[in-house]
């Protein structure tokens, strides 16, 4: 438990070649209203990394987002974006590093058309019309979604409108995407799509991507690093193996193991014992069980 | 929204259908070139007092709708709010008017007399009305989306070019909210009229909460988009398709008739054929 605990300073990136791109450095953040939203958080993205926030609703994992996006500034602490800080009285271009995706795509796609929207972040950075086209077609078609081009988004469904939303960040360039519960109300098939995406976001783009997310069985099979976040801050942090098969960071975070664990944890006690593997993925469970 | 109660009110999602997926002869036709006949519409019904020749008008709309596959129906009922509004005003006036007596009245020892003019007045005021009415609801189902919101952002100044793009799309929004708001309350047994009798709060409740929403979804909207750098301006990425030449001939000469007969009625006496 000790060693998984989330360190407020972290040490220097490790030698592995990979930088820096976003450092949280014991942020804090209090809503107009009085409700804290993070509290001493301490919060880091590496380069090609993706990360999961994993944490009950109301835990901090939106407040967090909107931080490292500049849409929040942090009441104490500071934000380091690519080498950009930002503090509480400190005006910021972090949109341009980092796009987050909503978890209402509703919210995000109010444009009259898919293309407009979609052109709308690359607009916004400066880019001339023909450029800005040209970067919403290449960001439609990597997400699968060329054919939605001149669609309304009004009448997309579900997983077309998040494509879609995904699209309209990643014409942005960006370094970082922040996708806030990027599966939620979402089909198996659509939500399998979007998890592909999100591997291929880091591997075949380069971009380092932040889950946040209820759904440990995503965070499971997707994250290299998963973040444990309770009441404003992060619990626990480690690989997703370190985290899910650790009973005493998971109910302290107040969630449940993923369905694999829990499936596999059920056999081995039927059978007796723990298994020396830590199955994560169902692919992986198959393998632990047959052996 | 277009079921039930609510047959009566223009349904936006529905005219939103229409212009997307109806392929008719009006379809191709540039926005631009509606939006001129619907100035040349509007300044003939302002000047034109010949019902035969309003009457005339109304019957080439509609003829365009038909050959538009609008659901003529459903216009019908979506008369409903202008006819009532053109009542409640001309009706009160149409009872001065003089002419052949056609109904008489006596309320509370006041004489009320209904001439034929009276009536002819709340025919043609009726009728240039659903003139109006008609026509911006054929350009609104049988344009698409993405042409109207680019015309707005051609037309208009900022910052009303944004709000007018804005507006459109919390429309909406708004509509989506009210109709699963009011299905929230049928799904249990309410309904609005039969709520209203029963349980007077529910009408306010359920206005009261869209408003509510919509104000809560107005804030995420705007910080998605600050979360995309916007600062106050976006435009519109679709190109507007010129008129044709087929086009530009026809409102050559529809704009040359409407400056005809406006001259003719400047000089044509009240009671003319115009």
């Amino acid at each position: 438990m000790n060693n998984l605990k989330n360190p407020c300073c972290y040490p220097p990136p490790a030698p592995d070649g990979r930088a820096e791109l976003i450092h949280v450095d014991c942020a804090s953040h209090v809503y107009p209203n009085g409700s804290v939203g993070i509290h001493h958080m301490c919060f880091r993205v590496m380069e090609r990394e993706i990360v999961a926030l994993c944490g009950r609703n109301g835990s901090g994992k939106s407040t967090l987002i909107e931080h490292v996006n500049g849409l929040l500034r942090p009441s104490e602490g500071k934000v380091v974006v690519n080498g950009q800080t930002i503090g509480s009285d400190q005006t910021s271009d972090l949109w341009k590093d980092v796009g987050v995706v909503f978890q209402n795509s509703d919210d995000q796609l109010f444009a009259p058309t898919v293309l407009d929207d979609v052109m709308f972040g690359p607009l916004n950075l400066g880019m001339q019309r023909e450029e800005a086209h040209n970067a919403a077609l290449s960001a439609l078609s990597a997400v699968g979604a060329e054919c939605l081009v001149s669609r309304l988004p009004g009448y997309l469904s579900g997983g077309e409108k998040r494509l879609v939303s995904i699209a309209g960040i990643l014409a942005m360039q960006p370094k970082i995407i922040a996708l806030d519960e990027p599966t939620s109300d979402l089909d198996p098939a659509h939500s399998r799509i979007v998890e592909n995406l999100i591997r291929k976001l880091r591997d075949v783009h380069g971009i380092s991507v932040i889950v946040a997310t209820h759904d440990l069985d995503l965070a499971a099979r997707l994250a290299d690093r998963v973040c444990l976040v309770q009441n404003g801050s992060i619990c626990a942090e480690g690989s997703p193996e370190e985290i899910f098969y650790n009973d005493e960071v998971v109910q302290e975070a107040g969630l449940l193991h993923p369905e694999v664990v829990r499936i596999y944890r059920a056999y081995c006690e039927r059978t007796g014992g723990y298994g020396r593997k830590h199955p994560l993925t169902v692919e992986q469970l198959i393998d632990a069980l047959i052996v | 929204m277009s079921s039930g109660t609510f047959a009566h009110i223009p349904d936006l999602p529905l005219m939103t259908h229409y212009a997307e997926n109806t392929r008719s002869v009006f379809s191709g036709v540039s926005p631009w070139s509606k939006i001129v006949s619907l100035i040349l519409i509007v300044v003939l019904v302002t000047v034109l007092r010949s019902l035969t020749l309003l009457l005339l008008l109304y019957g080439a709309i509609v003829a365009a709708c038909v050959l538009a596959r609008l659901p003529l129906k459903k216009i019908l009922l979506w008369y409903t709010l202008p006819v009532l509004f053109v009542i409640s005003l001309v009706g009160l006036l149409a009872w001065g008017e003089p002419g052949n007596p056609v109904f008489f009245w006596s309320f509370i020892g006041i004489p009320l007399v209904l001439t034929d003019a009276g009536l002819l007045l709340i025919g043609v005021l009726l009728i240039k009305a659903l003139i109006v009415v008609t026509f911006s609801i054929f350009f609104l189902m049988t344009t698409r989306y993405n042409h109207i919101a680019a015309v707005i952002d051609r037309i208009f100044p900022d910052p009303l070019n944004q709000i007018f793009l804005l507006s459109y799309r919390f429309l909406f929004l708004t509509i989506g909210m009210t109709a699963a708001l009011l299905k929230a309350v049928r799904s249990r047994g309410g309904g609005l009229i039969r709520s209203i009798r029963i349980q007077g709060q529910i009408f306010a409740q359920v206005f009261a909460l869209t408003f509510i929403r919509s104000l809560d979804r107005a804030d995420r909207v705007h910080a998605a988009m600050a979360a995309r750098g916007y600062h106050g301006t976006y435009a519109t990425a679709h190109e507007i398709p010129a008129p044709s030449y087929a086009g530009m001939i026809f409102l050559a000469a529809a704009a040359a008739g409407t400056i005809l007969i406006v001259l003719a009625t400047g000089i044509s006496s009240p009671g003319g054929f115009l």
